[in-house]
């Protein structure tokens, strides 16, 4: 049949809602970023680069830089590292093994808001059911106070989000582990391979697809985090876990409109950038495999 | 003939203890919802000296939560509409007729699938077509911003539904439209399902988008309620706890029902995808 006598303007509707209300503020987007718009004048005023000028001088944007990719990075590793530990233990045969894997996923369907006035309470310093229990052990050096500390507190936001979503990366490797065939992890442990050597050359090539799918969703996701930073932080102290949606949400509640789209407009940029070439070389690294 | 270092026995218990973590928690936001006000706010794992139920009186004396549930249902429920139907048709076009035109379509929901929002212009272009804060522009928000995905999934599946059965159809007389009625969207039934579970959880959990897009109160979906129930109610964490507890417990039921069909969509759909 010819392709071309299939209807074009099926695609028409989903076509004009995204072009509507996707692409059309993003580009409106880049005209806002060099204005002044603000709430509280009349007008807005083109003015240029001064935007960008602003916030390349601003240490607040390089925290929140710096933040945002190591949140990325070390949510990226630790989600997919505990996933699939989660995936492997759960692919065995236990005797708990559908209510468990059913607990673990439970976090993804609680709004992450929720989640987040949830662990404030966990991590109060004085009654806070992890130094409770770190005390009670008796090692404390361990008793700290997680979300005001400095030193901590991106730490924690990072653990608090692994507690979220592992369970959600441990659901797609389990989906991964389906494909592949029991004769053939059973005929490599005849061969006399130990659970490692069948992990690194049968198991892990084959979970290709499954890796590129968590890799990115975690990557994608990440960059974006923002009501559990929101709520357990709000960026700081100071502004050690300041990451781009939570400086673009107080420069908008302080009515600089131009100012916040800038800053978005670079979030843009960034996810961007790092995105594109991620999904390039995992589409190129799971046809070789 | 499988040589195991570990027992099965001792793998249970660690996945046990594993499983602790994710539960207590929940077991703690619970047993603190039965306590009073200094009780409560000590976040402790012990049972409640006298239990207070006045907690929950309180909470379901509140309209905003019933209103809230309602919002967020509705939001919901026309979302996981509009994204199906204007998804699948789109990803049945792309799949089947290609072209210059539809490449570059599929390669524009791709971007759409990595880059973010930009809100505050959205704000300003609702303002702009007189719909802003209204239960219009908040569902066009989220159908665009969850198109992506939807159209990223979909185009890959349809790939598995043979052509030959289109052009069976179309030999018998079967319009385009029948044919993607009656012919394609059972086939890839299994697949909106993995959509609507997606939208659903994406919609009825978001902060983000009715944060800055819904500034009428009475439009305020239950998550916005949860943010403006603890700023107004610190102070009482019995009370914060009970509400969150109602909060969650429509949407953990409803995930112990589906939690197989939800975790069986999310598997069948992210690797096929």
């Amino acid at each position: 049949m010819e392709r071309s006598k299939y209807p074009l303007y099926f695609s028409f509707p989903a076509v004009i809602v995204f072009l509507l209300f996707f692409i059309t503020p993003t580009i409106i987007g880049i005209y806002y970023s060099f204005t002044d718009w603000n709430i509280n004048a009349d007008a807005i005023k083109f003015i240029g680069l001064e935007n960008y000028k602003e916030l390349f001088n601003e240490p607040r944007l390089k925290q929140a830089f710096i933040n945002t990719l190591i949140f990325a990075a070390a949510v990226t590793l630790l989600q997919n590292a505990v996933g699939l530990a989660l995936a492997l233990l759960l692919n065995e045969k236990l005797k708990l093994r559908n209510l468990l894997r059913m607990i673990f996923f439970m976090p993804y369907v609680i709004a992450p808001l929720v989640i987040g006035y949830i662990f404030r309470a966990i991590y109060h310093p004085e009654h806070g059911i992890v130094n409770q229990f770190f005390g009670m052990l008796g090692i404390d050096f361990m008793v700290q106070d997680w979300l005001n500390d400095p030193r901590f507190a991106l730490f924690t936001v990072i653990m608090t989000d692994i507690w979220r979503v592992a369970g959600f990366s441990m659901v797609v490797y389990l989906a991964g582990l389906q494909f592949i065939p029991k004769d053939l992890t059973e005929s490599a442990s005849i061969d006399g391979a130990n659970y490692w050597t069948r992990f690194k050359h049968v198991v892990f090539p084959l979970l290709a697809p499954a890796f590129t799918v968590n890799v990115l969703l975690a990557m994608i996701g990440s960059m974006k985090v923002f009501e559990i930073v929101m709520v357990l932080t709000e960026g700081g102290p100071g502004y050690t876990t300041e990451v781009f949606y939570t400086y673009i949400r107080n420069t908008f509640s302080s009515g600089e409109m131009g100012y916040a789209t800038a800053i978005n407009m670079l979030l843009f940029v960034l996810v961007t950038l790092v995105g594109i070439p991620v999904l390039l070389a995992m589409k190129k690294r799971e046809v070789e495999m | 003939m499988r040589s195991r270092k570990y027992s099965p026995l001792l793998l249970e218990l660690l996945a046990i203890c594993l499983a602790m973590l994710i539960l207590i928690p929940f077991f703690m936001i619970f047993i603190n919802s039965f306590k009073d006000i200094r009780e409560s706010a000590l976040f402790g794992l012990s049972l409640p000296s006298n239990w207070v139920f006045s907690n929950y009186e309180e909470v379901f004396n509140q309209d905003n939560l019933l209103r809230g549930f309602k919002n967020s249902f509705l939001l919901s429920a026309l979302v996981v509409v509009s994204v199906n139907f204007f998804a699948s048709m789109a990803a049945f076009v792309i799949q089947r007729r290609g072209g210059k035109f539809l490449q570059g379509v599929y390669l524009a929901f791709i971007m759409g699938l990595i880059v973010p929002v930009s809100i505050i212009p959205t704000i300003r272009l609702m303002d702009l077509l007189h719909i802003k804060g209204s239960y219009l522009s908040i569902i066009m928000y989220y159908t665009a911003v969850l198109l992506p995905f939807a159209v990223f999934l979909l185009v890959g599946f349809i790939k598995s539904v043979p052509r030959e059965l289109d052009e069976a159809a179309i030999l018998e007389g079967c319009g385009y439209f029948r044919l993607y009625f009656k012919i394609i969207l059972p086939l890839i039934s299994t697949v909106l399902v993995t959509v609507s579970i997606v939208v659903i959880v994406s919609v009825w959990n978001d902060f983000f988008g009715p944060f800055y897009l819904v500034t009428d109160s009475t439009k305020w979906t239950i998550v916005l309620q949860v943010f403006n129930f603890v700023t107004l109610y610190s102070t009482n964490w019995g009370v914060v706890f009970a509400f969150m507890i109602v909060v969650i417990t429509p949407v953990l039921i409803i995930y112990l029902f589906l939690q197989r069909y939800i975790i069986d969509g999310l598997t069948a759909g992210s690797v096929k995808g």
